[in-house]
């Protein structure tokens, strides 16, 4: 399969990955030949205790989507997310990123993984003591990265997120928006190939969640692969992507540019 | 590995200070614990001293015929020196023993009435201390087998008492170390968890972001380090303070200096920072160590 080359339209994988396939075919079928980047085969996870969060989850996310991943609290939106950060491990099935298998990952070779994804929480997780740049900066310090390369990769990615006057102010003293841009900054500075973002505008309002968002957009042009988690209905009808419901931990809709809610 | 132990260590110092509400109760505890630790320490080795005084004041005593040979007294006195058991041994001529008789009773302010005997009934004398005052049966048997001695002073009894009381009272010294040491542990530990549990975010972040564990793990065990190394070094200034009255106070207490005072105050500089330390370095590998098996 190659990618659709009479689809209207501008260029960029963004636009052709974006819209809803005009003869109704699967995802797969519209870019099978783009690597895919995340892959669920029959991935199963029960918690101890013996909490099922996942069952029979099946999804293969290519390079440069842009996925929003649906459904109501507690329907194993954040499990999923957090399988591919291998903060859990699947009980059963493959979680493959990039193509490495997950769990069979050993221990030391987990923070090589999360280097190449970026993570986006609800709640920033910043370090209130450290200002901006130092925020973004711990992010690739902590890598064990030389000196030399920190510096600039830290002013490249806040002049991208549009925050170099904030660089030396603390978390305290930003917007919640703008606290959300430094959480986007921190997870991009070390060029990650895939962004999580686990409901990034849940504690935004309105108008600061549609410029985080935006911002999302832009890094996933720049070819970057995107999948968040997201209650916001509006933002998800309004941008018609590839949306990926869950409920009680099944997949239950898989559609290119689709609305937040079932259509049909 | 020198730039990720600079890393480290640069890590740690920020750490510290921007935690300083923590590291400083951390500390402060430390040097109460070590504080505790050592004052026990001291008494301890204190009530040692004061023991293995008293003990070696046991003392096998043997009287000699009034017609023992000076080669005979040799013999016998070679005889006990060469036994390992014993510290020292000496004789006591009959001058020698009416001498100190004498001097007993001006010590007691008793009349001295011995100058109106016409000779000196005080029988000559071999004293022998021992290294261990329960093994004075084989030193007694050595000397009632020595040809010139005429009786030796029955002592079990004495020995047995002062044997079961210096017994009872070092194992509940030790047995209350024990404890102390155990509570100076799980505290310090536990005041350290409670600093490491503090910053679980930063964890968190830390291993989010790809850090490996042993980015995570190091700023932390310096900064353990950190705070036992001042908490240390502060007990061993308060420790200096307090040196003079203290040893005062335990010279009227036990009537006796630990015998090597030198020694003492290397062994409890070593206890202190050791301790310190040791625990600062444990507590915060075992605190970090929980946030990183997953």
């Amino acid at each position: 399969m190659t990618l659709a080359p009479d689809r209207p339209g501008r260029f960029g994988l963004r636009d052709r990955l974006g819209r809803r396939s005009a003869d109704g075919s699967t995802p797969a079928a519209v870019y099978g030949a783009v690597r895919p980047v995340i892959v669920f085969r029959d991935v199963e996870m029960t918690y101890p205790g013996g909490k099922v969060a996942l069952r029979d989850v099946d999804l293969t996310i290519r390079e440069g989507e842009f996925v929003f991943l649906v459904g109501p609290s507690g329907a194993g939106k954040s499990t999923l997310l957090r399988l591919l950060i291998r903060d859990e491990v699947a009980t059963n099935g493959q979680v493959l990123v990039d193509g490495v298998d997950l769990a069979r990952l050993r221990r030391r070779e987990v923070p090589r993984v999360r280097r190449r994804i970026g993570t986006i929480f609800q709640d920033f997780k910043l370090l209130p003591s450290r200002p901006v740049w130092d925020n973004v900066a711990f992010a690739l310090e902590v890598t064990g990265a030389p000196r030399k390369t920190i510096a600039p990769a830290v002013d490249r990615v806040l002049a991208l997120v549009g925050l170099t006057a904030q660089a030396r102010q603390q978390p305290a003293q930003l917007s919640g928006g703008e606290q959300q841009r430094t959480a986007i900054a921190r997870a991009l500075v070390h060029d990650p190939r895939l962004i999580i973002a686990d409901e990034p505008t849940g504690n935004l309002d309105p108008l600061i969640s549609w410029e985080i968002i935006q911002l999302l957009l832009r890094i996933n042009e720049l070819g970057v692969t995107v999948i968040m988690a997201t209650h916001d209905a509006e933002v998800v009808t309004a941008l018609r992507r590839r949306v990926v419901a869950l409920e009680d931990g099944r997949v239950v809709r898989d559609e290119l540019g689709a609305a937040y809610h079932r259509e049909d | 590995m020198i730039p990720f132990v600079a890393f480290s260590l640069k890590r740690a110092w920020q750490g510290f200070w921007r935690n300083s509400l923590m590291s400083l109760a951390a500390t402060a505890t430390m040097i109460f614990m070590l504080l505790l630790l050592s004052g026990f320490w001291i008494v301890q080795s204190g009530l040692t001293a004061g023991l293995q005084y008293v003990e070696q004041k046991v003392q096998v005593v043997a009287y000699m015929q009034e017609t023992a040979t000076q080669p005979q007294v040799d013999a016998a006195l070679a005889q006990v020196n060469a036994m390992p058991d014993v510290k020292s041994a000496e004789y006591v001529s009959k001058d020698e023993a009416l001498v100190r008789f004498r001097e007993s009773l001006a010590a007691r302010n008793q009349p001295d009435l011995t100058g109106s005997l016409d000779s000196n009934p005080l029988p000559a004398s071999i004293e022998v201390y021992l290294v261990n005052p329960s093994q004075f049966a084989s030193v007694v048997a050595v000397l009632q087998a020595a040809p010139g001695v005429d009786r030796v002073e029955n002592i079990q009894q004495l020995v047995e008492r002062v044997t079961t009381v210096t017994t009872v009272i070092r194992t509940a010294g030790i047995v209350i170390l024990i404890l102390v040491g155990f509570t100076v542990f799980f505290i310090i530990v536990n005041t350290i968890r409670l600093a490491v549990t503090s910053r679980a975010e930063e964890i968190e972040i830390m291993r989010l972001v790809g850090a490996s564990d042993a980015f995570i793990r190091w700023p932390f065990i310096f900064e353990g380090a950190l705070v036992g190394l001042l908490g240390a070094i502060v007990t061993l200034g308060i420790l200096a303070l307090i040196a003079a009255p203290l040893s005062s106070l335990m010279m009227g207490f036990f009537s006796v200096l630990p015998l090597e005072f030198g020694s003492l105050v290397r062994d409890v500089a070593v206890l202190v920072l050791g301790t310190g330390l040791g625990l600062g370095v444990v507590g915060s590998y075992v605190s970090v160590r929980s946030y990183l098996i997953r």
